[in-house]
C-alpha cells in the first residue's frame, strides 16, 4: 500500500488547496464600494401568488426609494427554522435593513433581535410579532376591513334583516380581527340587524367551511345577509347559496379576492369583496424601510389598505390595479 | 476493505483517513468557493457561529444514523423524532418545570421511540426501512396531537441562551448548544472506532451470519443502535425547540433525508459495514455550509477576481441578484450525494 503523502492524487490536492488559500487572502484586502443600500426581504413562502404579488410591490418601493433588495424565501415554504436561517444569513451578509414577514409570532424573535444588535434596522410586514424593537409594522388593518364589509353589507340591507357572520379558525389573528370590525360596527350603525350567529368556525379547508355553510342555511331559512372572513369561508358561503339555490334572497359579503370569487362576484352570486392589497404591502414596507435608513421617522403601524370590491366598481381602473397588479411588469418572469 | 478493525493500527488509520478525504477535500473546495465569492459575509467569526448553530440538528441526527447505518440499518424516523422531542420538551416548560427537566424528558422520548424501533428491527426482524417508515408517522401523529396540532410556546418570561450565537459567557464564542454536540460526536467517535462495541457494530453491518458465529450479540448490538439514534434525535429536537423557542409538531419534516445524505456524503456505505462519525459529521457540514453560501453570494462582488462587470451582470441575470436561489442549492445537495454514492461504489468494485 502506498503511503498516503507521497500519493500523486494527494500532492496535487495539497497544491491546489494551497493556491486556493493564497487567492482567498488575496481577496481579503482589496476594497468594495457600494452605492445604494441593500435590504433583505424576507416572505414567507415564494411559490405562493400572493407573494409574487409582494415581490412585484417590494421591487416598484426599491426602484422609488433607490435601494436594492434581496428577496429570499425559506428554502421550505412555511418552515420556521429555515426562516431563521435566511435571517441569520442576511445578518451575515451585513444588510442594511431586513424587512420580514414572520412565520411566527415567537420563533423568530430570537434571530431578529440579533439583527437589532447588529444595527440592523426590522420592519415587519404581513404578521405580527411579540417583539417591540421593530421601526415598523406594515400591514392590512383587518379590523377595518371588517367595518368595511359591516358597512356595505348594512347598506344593502337597508339597516335591517337577519346576518349570519361565520367565523375563520380559533386562533387566527388576522381573521378574528376581521370579525371583531365587523361585529362592532353592525352593532353601531345598524342596530336593527339582528346577528343569528356569530360564533360557528368555518374551519381551514374549504371542505368543513362548506358543510358548516350548509347547516347554517338550513338552521337560518328566513336570512339576509351572509358575512365571511377569508377567501375559503367565502367561497364556501358562495358555494353552498348556488346549491342550495338561496342566493337571491341572500346577500354575501366576503374577504380576499381570487379568481373563482371575482367571477361570483360578476355573475352576482357575491355583492361585495373586500380586498387586501398585496402589491401596496410590498411597496409600503420596502419604502418604509428606506426612510427608517434615511434616519427619517416612521409611524409604527402603516395600514396598507383595504378596497371595497363591488359589481358596480370592479372595472373602474383603480381597482383592476388592486385585483390585477401589475406583476409582469415589476417580475420580467 | 470492509473490515478495516482487521487491519493493523496504522492502515486503519491510513483507511479511514482516505475515506475521509475525499469529503472533507468536498467541503474545503465549497468554503474555499463560497470565501472566494462572498468574502465579506462567509468568511466572519458571526458566519462560523450561525453556521455552527444551523448544522448543529442534522450533525446529532447524523451521529446517530452513522451507527445505524454502519450496523447495516436506516431510521426514516430521526426527523419526526425531533419533533416529538421538541414538542415535549416545550409542553414541559410550559407546565412550570425548569429547562432542565424539559430537555431530560425529551432525550427521554427520543431514548424511547429509538428503543421501540430496535425492538422492531432487532427483535420482530421487521426490515429497518419498513419498522422506521412506520413510527415515522407514529412519532409526527403523536407530536401532532400533543401540541394539538399547533405549536407550544413557553411561558412569555421563558428564556433560553442554549442556542444563542452569542453566548454569554463570551469566552464560550459558540452556542452552548454547539459545544454539547461537540462532547457528543467526541464520545460517539470514539465509541465507533475504538471500542469493542464499535467493532461489533461495524461486524454486524459487514457479514451479520459471521458476526454472529464469532458470538457478537447481533440483537442486542443492533438494538443499541437504534436506541443511541432514537436518543440523539431526542437531543436534536431539544435543541431545536430552544432554538426555535418553542415546541412546533411540523419541524423537520424530511430532516431524515437529509441526515441519511450527510452520512453518503461523508462516505458510509449504506449497505453498512463502513462509515465514520467524523465523515457523517463533514457530510452534514457541507449541506450546511452549501445552503448557507447559497444565500450569501453576491455576484457584483466577483470584480476583484477580474470577472469583468458584464459577466457579474449575466450572473446576475441567470441566478438574480439574491445570491444563487433555492432551487440551485437543492440540484447542488444532489450532485453531491450522487458524487459521493458514486465514489463509494467505486470503492467496493
Amino acid at each position: 500500500m502506498q503511503s498516503l503523502t507521497t500519493h500523486p492524487n494527494f500532492r496535487r490536492s495539497i497544491l491546489v488547496l494551497a493556491s486556493l488559500v493564497l487567492i482567498a487572502s488575496l481577496g481579503a484586502f482589496s476594497a468594495q464600494e457600494k452605492t445604494r443600500p441593500m435590504i433583505a426581504v424576507i416572505p414567507k413562502g415564494t411559490t405562493h401568488e400572493f407573494w409574487k404579488t409582494v415581490h412585484a410591490g417590494a421591487l416598484k418601493g426599491a426602484s422609488e426609494s433607490g435601494v436594492d433588495i434581496l428577496w429570499k424565501g425559506p428554502a421550505r415554504e412555511d418552515d420556521r427554522d429555515d426562516q431563521i436561517k435566511v435571517v441569520e444569513s442576511s445578518v451575515s451578509r451585513k444588510v442594511q435593513g431586513i424587512v420580514i414577514a414572520p412565520l411566527d409570532e415567537q420563533a423568530l424573535v430570537p434571530c431578529l433581535k440579533e439583527a437589532a444588535t447588529a444595527k440592523i434596522p426590522v420592519v415587519v410586514f404581513d404578521s405580527g410579532i411579540k417583539w417591540d424593537g421593530r421601526s415598523s409594522f406594515v400591514a392590512t388593518d383587518n379590523r377595518r376591513g371588517g367595518m368595511l364589509a359591516a358597512e356595505e353589507l348594512g347598506r344593502i340591507l337597508a339597516g335591517k334583516g337577519k346576518v349570519v357572520m361565520m367565523r375563520y379558525v380559533e386562533g387566527s389573528a388576522s381573521t378574528s380581527l376581521r370579525e371583531d370590525g365587523f361585529l362592532s360596527t353592525m352593532k353601531e350603525k345598524f342596530p336593527a340587524i339582528q346577528i343569528v350567529s356569530s360564533d360557528q368556525y368555518g374551519g381551514a379547508t374549504v371542505d368543513s367551511a362548506y358543510r358548516v355553510a350548509e347547516n347554517l342555511l338550513n338552521r337560518f331559512t328566513d336570512l339576509d345577509g351572509l358575512y365571511a372572513p377569508n377567501e375559503s369561508t367565502t367561497y364556501a358561503c358562495m358555494k353552498a347559496l348556488t346549491d342550495l339555490k338561496r342566493g337571491d334572497k341572500v346577500h354575501l359579503v366576503g374577504f380576499d379576492a381570487s379568481e373563482k370569487l371575482v367571477a361570483g362576484l360578476r355573475a352576482g352570486s357575491i355583492d361585495a369583496l373586500v380586498v387586501q392589497n398585496p402589491f401596496r404591502m410590498g411597496e409600503l414596507a420596502v419604502t418604509t424601510m428606506a426612510k427608517v435608513i434615511r434616519g427619517e421617522s416612521v409611524p409604527k403601524d402603516v395600514d396598507t389598505g383595504c378596497t371595497l370590491v363591488t359589481r358596480t366598481n370592479i372595472d373602474e381602473p383603480a381597482i383592476r390595479t388592486v385585483l390585477e397588479p401589475p406583476i409582469a411588469q415589476w417580475l420580467k418572469e | 476493505m470492509s473490515a478495516p478493525n482487521s487491519l493493523s493500527g496504522w492502515a486503519r488509520w491510513n483507511s479511514t483517513f482516505k475515506r475521509l478525504l475525499g469529503p472533507s477535500a468536498a467541503l474545503c473546495a465549497v468554503i474555499l468557493f463560497f470565501s472566494l465569492v462572498a468574502p465579506e459575509s462567509f468568511c466572519t467569526v458571526q458566519n462560523a457561529r450561525t453556521l455552527s448553530a444551523q448544522s448543529v440538528v442534522v450533525v446529532l441526527g447524523a451521529i446517530g444514523m452513522t451507527f445505524v447505518v454502519v450496523g447495516g440499518g436506516i431510521d426514516l424516523s430521526i426527523g419526526s423524532v425531533i419533533a416529538l422531542s421538541s414538542v415535549a420538551s416545550a409542553l414541559v416548560v410550559r407546565a412550570g418545570f425548569s429547562s432542565g427537566t424539559a430537555a431530560l424528558l425529551g432525550c427521554f422520548v427520543g431514548l424511547m421511540v429509538g428503543c421501540v424501533n430496535g425492538f422492531l428491527v432487532a427483535s420482530a426482524r421487521l426490515p429497518a426501512f419498513i419498522a422506521t417508515l412506520g413510527t415515522m408517522g407514529i412519532a409526527r401523529g403523536v407530536a401532532k396531537w400533543l401540541a394539538n396540532q399547533s405549536t407550544i410556546y413557553p411561558p412569555e418570561d421563558w428564556t433560553s441562551s442554549l442556542m444563542a450565537k452569542n453566548p454569554d459567557p463570551a469566552w464560550l464564542l459558540l452556542a452552548p448548544g454547539v459545544w454539547i454536540t461537540i462532547v457528543i460526536a467526541l464520545a460517539f467517535g470514539f465509541v465507533l472506532s475504538r471500542t469493542v462495541f464499535g467493532a461489533w457494530v461495524t461486524s454486524i453491518g459487514s457479514n451479520e451470519s459471521a458476526a454472529r458465529l464469532c458470538g457478537v450479540p447481533v440483537v442486542r448490538v443492533r438494538w443499541t443502535t437504534y436506541a443511541l439514534c432514537g436518543l440523539l434525535a431526542g437531543v436534536a429536537g431539544v435543541l431545536q425547540f430552544h432554538r426555535l423557542s418553542g415546541g412546533d409538531p411540523t419541524t423537520a419534516n424530511g430532516k431524515e433525508l437529509e441526515v441519511i445524505a450527510a452520512v453518503v456524503i461523508g462516505g458510509a456505505a449504506l449497505s453498512g459495514g463502513f462509515g465514520t462519525v467524523g465523515g457523517s459529521i463533514v457530510g452534514a457540514i457541507l449541506m450546511a455550509a452549501l445552503a448557507n453560501g447559497c444565500n450569501l453570494v453576491d455576484w457584483n462582488s466577483l470584480g476583484r477576481w477580474g470577472v469583468s462587470t458584464e459577466m457579474a451582470q449575466t450572473l446576475s441575470s441567470w441566478f438574480g441578484s439574491s445570491g444563487i436561489p433555492n432551487y440551485v442549492q437543492e440540484i447542488l445537495v444532489g450532485v453531491v450525494i450522487v458524487i459521493a454514492a458514486l465514489a463509494d461504489r467505486r470503492r467496493h468494485r
